[in-house]
């Protein structure tokens, strides 16, 4: 179905083309004095003049009607400011608190790493950073001026009221508005009094001082480079980056962000213990873990090592979700009897007797017999899996998938015989794979000394960012087998994954969630039950892989014919044609929709406040509206969670961007 | 001299030597279209053989058989002793047996050029990488571009590219070579150096199959030219009879419009 | 053939191979155990499904369409539905009504955007960006729920304020008592918004309305047959003749007069009512077997059409997968409307419009049946909407067309979130266009309206027009999220019915069924257009 709707022309990446050209054209071209460039983009015609002036009318009418709601005396930020750990971790235990730092520790290694390894791109020309100072320092100014004047408050600061005609009231000893002569106000037509325009400019000194501030430094590089060439000289980014995250951690020093804890009794707020006094201490040593990192990745950039370093954070990046995931809500009990007498035994035998027949499998001289002993251990496998459906031979389950994945294994195996050093990297795949699985199995069945007061899992903006990137680890590789068995030469298998990818298309993931949450657990046998986290991220992964198999498909489709008949002429199997030639290339082409395809997960993940996860927009739509002290205060919450998707997709959209054009100079 | 003749003559000068390629009426349809129509030769070895003929007369789609990249319909086909059949070993041996080298080269973009070389004698030969590598930067040195190892195909001119490709079949230590128009898709004055390449390779004794247009090429170096018609082998001789005294019309025409 | 190529021949005597070395038994092998393997899964799970229903004593099985499933709706062709059905189909029909408005909608806007997003007015083109940025990156999901709860925090609906002289003082009615007057909505109270949602005013069609249809159908031949004469000259003198402009003059003359002389064609409805009483005479089976034979033969000769048409010199092409599958659909589709025309029909029409009246009494009575007179409605009227106070509280009444808060919530999400995306693809598709063809068109002298209109726009909207149908595609789902803000739609209808009913299993078909069907149509439109503008190539 959706083949219809195929067409050759990447409309995203012509886009992203013409943004970078917009971009990348403009430092090379001097730039044109005020005037000329307003008479050029802004008054060309008479047409044009109107539609700017009416435009500019509506846009800061627009901002002007935000503005008044931020600052608006109506608008309860403190619903946000004190409910942000509600927001981010649900009620997560304050003992436990350390895992969270640690996990963030770990991802700030990781990132500063990354960083300080990545290859240094041109960088922030001065030229946009004196635009970027110019264009907030006047949105600033601007939003200064505009902004209506805030309430009048007497000296207890309540807000001051006048009557219909405008006569000012005055509070009396009960605290009730009266005339100032004592008479009782009127109970009807009350207005609240606002400054006047002068005292609301004097009252605003703090937003003048950064507004003008940014337009003198603006101006300041503007005007002191001169010519216009070295307005294109590049500084480095990622400092400046760095600079601003510290600027923001910073806060936690001077501003309150508030508390509400999560008691026995339900929430309670407490003004006066500030977040801040005890989130400013961790949020340093990230921050500071973070630069050292950086400085760090900076280094081993500059030595020959730079390129093991660069795969082994890569890899970790992979294995922190997993870890952070554990760490943070997992406090194992292990018994560490049955650890010793059951579980080391077991990953014994799987890692040194899988290791050995691997071993033996990628034997150059074994023959046929190779593939008679895959084929024996598949049959194992699925023969246990079988017996596992009709109740015969009881066996943990982890057994159950080791065979299989050694199954599988094995099944490749002779696809990467070779010399010796080739089989020694097969192997410690093998055992690196092997270890990890068992750890984690062993994890997740040990019961948790961590305790959450919502089912099996904090809520909160932890749970979208865990979903997405599960979604993300797990949906991949489903994905680019179905987009495979999509682009076989064997019919069936075509068959099989088109009904699929197209069935999971074909429905609203809402449907699918509904499925997964109330549905599945009619299809599981006794005893057997999917928990409301593991039900959703299952059916995450299962709609996600659709979507990502047509992407990876778009890639596999691109690439010519030639490439499959020269890998065939030197003799390739089909399996290290595929491995070698087919997805490398394939994989590269998919990147930009594949990025776009996270982008779209990490917005859905929204979804899951439907299906009874209470998740960030959970919180926002219905917990914080239920506190007594913000009785049904909805759009702060709803507004700030704006604010922190926004910035999620569109610094992920920007990434794919700089991605697509590397890739575009990296076309070999 | 009448074809029977040529052909005796040609048979009587590699009577000698053993059969590496034999074709025995191979049939093979696209739809309801036949693009060979029981094609049967016999090709020894040590013997360049140069296939000419207008397009759409089936060269491509012969050589392309005799690696089953296609696979034929009816007849047989036996290279090197092992019949081509659905037996997935015997196409594994003659796989790696016969190199191949495409009109539009074929490198993998995504390799450089000595991941490119190295690539099948690692995985299908089970070579060590270190010999891998060291055979490949030999079989660059002889087509001529040792300096170009560490880059990338894209980087190359299309010349470069396809000594590169040669290079590659070559690693493989093919007892046959297979040219599908391999100067077709170069610029004039590239043609010479990838020429030059194969023709140090037939001297060099290699048993090869060239589908071109290069007459100059079939002149010279070939044994023997085969042209061929709508799927069909036309007229088989040696070049000077081919090119000097042609016996059917059809070659006769082909020269006309052709020289 | 020489002796020796004899010998190599006889000796690579060709053995057939050992099965697991052959590469088509292989091939084969592979896929009938991996599809196997798959059955039996989906099998197993099957039985396991049917074993747990039965443990936990729920009865599977679609009768809960046909008994009153004792609910009520809001804001959907029938409140109280009397059974699961109909309930359903309530749904459904509203999600088709958020879907194809929000298409038409979001398709205008968004090329609005997309156009303004290209603008050389640096003022226009960045207040686009903006929206598009705005709107593209933050979750539909979060968009609708922060427009419902600005919405919600309108003023009342039905407030009224007091009445004050210019001094200031309360007005006095003649008893001495406070004036209130209700708060109007703007434009004279022809639209309210408030916390109960949205009220327009209903267009509605008046009495006069088919018959000035008519009217507008001979202006549509007249007009046409002008734009055919206009478009002859144009093309053999060369002149400008708007045989488009031509055409459409021709149809709103026609539609003015017929404004005013409209119920002369009162006598159409007449003929109408003689045709229903005639087809009244036919036996309903005879109908069904007509009916039944027409849609059979319409499947089978549009797979033979098809079927020529993949038919090339060299015998038949090699079909593709959506080939098969589109014939396959085809067969499917006829087979459930014969089944459809056989088992349902005596009932099936009025359960799809409640009337209990097929087409030709309904057309009669839309006609008049004879009741012509010069005082008659006017074709189209409007109602502004209007307060209705049931018990304590103030609801929009049925004058006006009516947004729930919800609905309209879920309404303007998915118009502009929709519209957004759309607006990235007009613009991709006016940017695909090659520079080559602007200084082409420029080369040749083209204006540059011609240039936009015969060159520019052609060619962008045959790239945008896949994509273009993957977002109607996305809408289309996306309307399933009103369920987060209490608006009916099939997801909200189905959740009510399975919560009550525990039909769990069952209402996930009718879902699957739903919006696989609604997918397919769309890809057929959208791949209709597709093939009429595909450029012809080699």
């Amino acid at each position: 179905m959706s083949d219809l709707l195929k067409s050759d022309v990447d409309l995203e990446a012509i886009i992203a083309q013409a943004d970078e050209d917009e971009i990348t054209l403009r430092p090379d071209e001097p730039s044109l004095p005020p005037g000329e460039w307003m008479r050029k983009n802004l008054f060309s015609t008479p047409f044009n003049s109107v539609l700017t002036i009416v435009f500019a009318l509506g846009a800061l009418w627009a901002y002007r009607a935000i503005l008044n709601f931020i600052f608006s005396e109506n608008t309860q930020w403190d619903a946000v400011r004190v409910n942000l750990r509600l927001m981010f971790t649900q009620a997560y235990p304050d003992e436990n608190y350390t895992r969270v730092w640690v996990s963030l520790a770990i991802v700030a290694v990781l990132a500063g790493l990354s960083l300080g390894l990545s290859k240094v791109g041109r960088g922030l020309s001065l030229k946009k950073i004196a635009t970027w100072c110019f264009g907030w320092g006047g949105l600033i100014v601007l939003g200064v001026l505009l902004r209506e004047p805030s309430v009048k408050t007497d000296a207890s600061g309540e807000s001051v009221f006048a009557d219909a005609n405008g006569v000012e009231l005055v509070r009396d000893d009960l605290g009730s508005l009266a005339y100032a002569n004592g008479d009782p106000a009127p109970s009807q037509g009350l207005e609240l009094i606002r400054e006047s325009f002068g005292s609301a400019m004097g009252n605003r000194t703090g937003w003048w001082i950064i507004g003008l501030l940014l337009l003198a430094v603006g101006a300041a590089i503007w005007f002191g480079l001169g010519d216009f060439r070295r307005r294109n000289t590049f500084v480095p980014a990622i400092p400046f980056g760095l600079a601003g995250v510290g600027l923001l951690v910073s806060t936690t020093w001077w501003y309150g962000w508030g508390n509400y804890t999560f008691s026995e009794e339900g929430f309670t707020y407490e003004p006066g213990e500030l977040v801040a006094s005890s989130t400013r201490n961790p949020w340093t040593v990230v921050f500071l873990v973070l630069v050292g990192a950086y400085i760090v990745g900076r280094a081993i950039q500059r030595t020959e090592r730079a390129g093991t370093v660069r795969a082994i954070t890569n890899l970790s990046w992979l294995l922190a979700p997993f870890v952070t995931f554990w760490a943070v809500l997992r406090g194992p009990v292990l018994d560490w009897g049955y650890v010793a007498s059951v579980d080391i035994p077991l990953y014994l035998l799987f890692a040194v007797g899988g290791g050995l027949i691997l071993w033996m499998l990628t034997n150059p001289h074994i023959g046929e017999a190779g593939r008679i002993i895959a084929v024996v251990i598949l049959a194992i496998a699925a023969f246990t899996w079988i017996s596992a459906f009709f109740g015969w031979f009881g066996m943990l389950q982890k057994i159950r998938l080791s065979i299989l994945f050694l199954g599988l294994a094995a099944l490749l195996a002779p696809n990467f015989k070779g010399d010796a050093k080739q089989r020694m990297k097969l192997i410690y795949g093998w055992l690196g794979f092997i270890t990890i699985f068992h750890v984690m199995v062993t994890l997740i069945n040990t019961p948790s000394s961590i305790e959450v007061p919502t089912e099996d899992f904090a809520g909160g903006f932890m749970v979208s960012i865990y979903v997405s990137i599960f979604t993300m680890i797990f949906s991949f590789p489903l994905g680019v087998m179905l987009a495979l068995a999509r682009t076989s030469r064997l019919p069936l298998f075509r068959v099989m994954s088109t009904v699929y990818i197209e069935s999971f298309r074909g429905v609203p993931l809402i449907t699918m969630l509904f499925f997964f949450t109330v549905f599945v657990n009619l299809f599981l046998p006794e005893g057997m039950e999917l928990s409301l986290f593991a039900a959703v991220v299952v059916a995450f992964v299962l709609f996600s892989a659709a979507y990502l198999a047509e992407n990876v498909r778009g890639g596999l489709q691109a690439i010519r014919r030639g490439q499959y008949e020269a890998s065939d002429a030197l003799g390739l199997t089909t399996v290290q044609r595929t491995a070698f030639i087919v997805l490398p290339q394939g994989l590269r082409v998919s990147i930009p929709p594949l990025v776009g395809q996270v982008i779209a997960t990490f917005k859905e993940t929204s979804l899951l406040a439907i299906v009874g996860v209470f998740d960030f927009l959970r919180m926002a739509r219905d917990v914080i509206p239920a506190q007594t002290e913000f009785l049904g205060v909805r759009k702060p919450g709803l507004l700030f969670i704006c604010v922190v998707y926004f910035v999620g997709a569109y610094a992920m959209s920007k990434y794919s961007q700089r991605l697509e054009k590397q890739l575009g100079v990296g076309e070999r | 001299m009448s074809i029977n003749d040529a052909t005796t003559a040609v048979n009587a000068e590699l009577a000698g030597r053993d059969d590496i390629i034999v074709c025995d009426g191979v049939d093979k349809w696209y739809g309801d279209f036949q693009a060979l129509k029981g094609v049967t030769a016999t090709i020894k070895e040590r013997e360049v053989v140069v296939v000419l003929g207008p397009s759409g007369s089936g060269k491509s789609t012969w050589i392309r058989c005799i690696n089953r990249l296609e696979q034929h319909q009816g007849g047989r086909i036996i290279v090197d002793g092992v019949e081509l059949t659905n037996d997935t070993r015997n196409i594994e041996k003659i796989r790696s047996e016969v190199g191949m080298v495409f009109q539009s080269f074929n490198l993998f973009p995504h390799l450089t050029v000595i991941d490119n070389i190295t690539l099948a004698p690692i995985w299908v030969r089970k070579r060590p990488r270190g010999e891998a590598e060291q055979t490949a930067r030999e079989l660059l040195e002889r087509v001529g571009i040792p300096e170009q190892a560490d880059k990338f195909p894209g980087q190359l001119s299309g010349g470069q590219q396809q000594r590169v490709a040669i290079a590659r079949a070559l690693a493989m230590e093919p007892r046959i070579m297979l040219f599908d128009e391999p100067t077709s898709a170069l610029d004039p004055e590239m043609i010479k150096e990838v020429l030059d390449v194969m023709k140090e390779l037939a001297n060099s004794g290699m048993t090869m199959m060239v589908v071109t247009h290069e007459m100059g090429f079939a002149r010279e170096v070939a044994d023997r030219i085969i042209f061929m018609e709508s799927g069909e082998i036309v007229e088989v001789g040696t070049p000077e009879h081919f090119f000097t005294n042609p016996t059917e019309d059809r070659t006769k025409l082909f020269l006309s419009q052709i020289l | 053939m020489s002796d020796t190529a004899q010998q190599s021949l006889v000796a690579a005597a060709s053995a057939r191979p050992p099965f697991y070395r052959d590469a088509v038994v292989v091939k084969w092998l592979a896929q009938v155990v991996t599809l196997l393997l798959v059955l039996f899964a989906l099998f197993f799970l099957a039985s396991q499904a049917g074993d747990n229903l039965t443990a936990k004593g729920i009865k599977t099985g679609y009768d809960f369409l046909e008994v009153d499933p004792g609910i009520n709706l809001t804001g959907t062709i029938d409140n109280e539905p009397d059974t699961g059905g109909r309930a359903l189909w309530a749904g459904a029909v509203n999600t088709l009504r958020l879907s194809i408005g929000g298409i038409f909608i979001a398709t205008l806007l968004g090329i609005l955007v997309g156009v303004a997003r290209l603008s050389s007015n640096w003022m226009v083109s960045k207040i686009a960006s903006v929206f598009i940025e705005y709107m593209r990156n933050i979750p539909l999901l979060v968009h609708i729920i922060l427009f419902f709860a600005i919405l919600q925090s309108l003023d009342k609906f039905g407030d009224t304020e007091q009445v004050f002289n210019d001094d200031g003082s309360p007005a006095l009615d003649a008893e001495g008592a406070e004036v209130f007057e209700a708060v109007q909505g703007p434009i004279n109270g022809w639209l309210h918004v408030s916390n109960k949602g949205v009220s327009f005013p209903r267009v509605f069609p008046a009495d006069g309305f088919y018959q000035w249809l008519v009217f507008i159908l001979i202006g549509a031949l007249i007009g046409n047959f002008v734009r055919k004469r206009r478009q002859a000259v144009q093309d053999s003198t060369g002149a400008e003749t708007y045989p488009n402009g031509s055409m459409l003059g021709v149809i709103a003359v026609f539609g003015v007069i017929g404004w005013f002389l409209h119920p002369i064609f009162g006598w159409v409805g007449g003929i109408f009512g003689a045709i229903a009483e005639l087809v009244d005479a036919i036996p309903p089976s005879l109908v069904q077997v007509v009916l039944t034979v027409l849609a059979v033969g319409f499947a089978i000769n549009w797979i033979r059409r098809f079927l020529d048409s993949r038919r090339t010199p060299a015998g038949l092409a090699k079909l593709t997968d959506d080939d098969w599958f589109r014939m396959i659909f085809a067969g499917v589709g006829a087979m459930i409307a014969a089944l459809f025309i056989w088992v349902i029909w005596p009932g099936g029409s009025s359960w799809l419009v409640n009337s209990g009246r097929d087409f030709f009494e309904v057309a009669a009575d839309k006609f008049g049946d004879g009741r012509g007179s010069w005082t008659e409605d006017p074709p189209i009227d409007a109602m502004r909407p209007d307060i209705e106070q049931r018990g304590r509280f103030a609801n929009p009444g049925p004058a006006g067309l009516n947004f729930s808060t919800g609905f309209a919530a879920v309404f303007f999400g998915i118009v502009l979130y929709t519209a957004a995306f759309i607006a990235e693809i007009v613009r991709g598709g006016i940017l695909a266009v090659p520079k080559g063809q602007t200084e082409a068109a420029q080369a040749i002298g083209l204006r540059r309206s011609t240039m936009l209109r015969r060159v520019i726009l052609p060619q962008a909207f045959r790239v945008s027009l896949p994509p273009l149908g993957n977002q109607y595609l996305n809408l289309t789902k996306n309307t399933s999220l009103a369920i987060a803000v209490g608006a009916t739609d099939l997801v909200q209808v189905g959740q009510t019915i399975f919560n009550q009913s525990g039909k769990s299993l069952e209402v996930f078909s009718i879902w699957m069924l739903f919006y696989l069907a609604c997918s397919l149509t769309i890809s057929v439109v959208v791949n209709f257009f597709n093939v009429r503008l595909a450029i012809v190539e080699r």
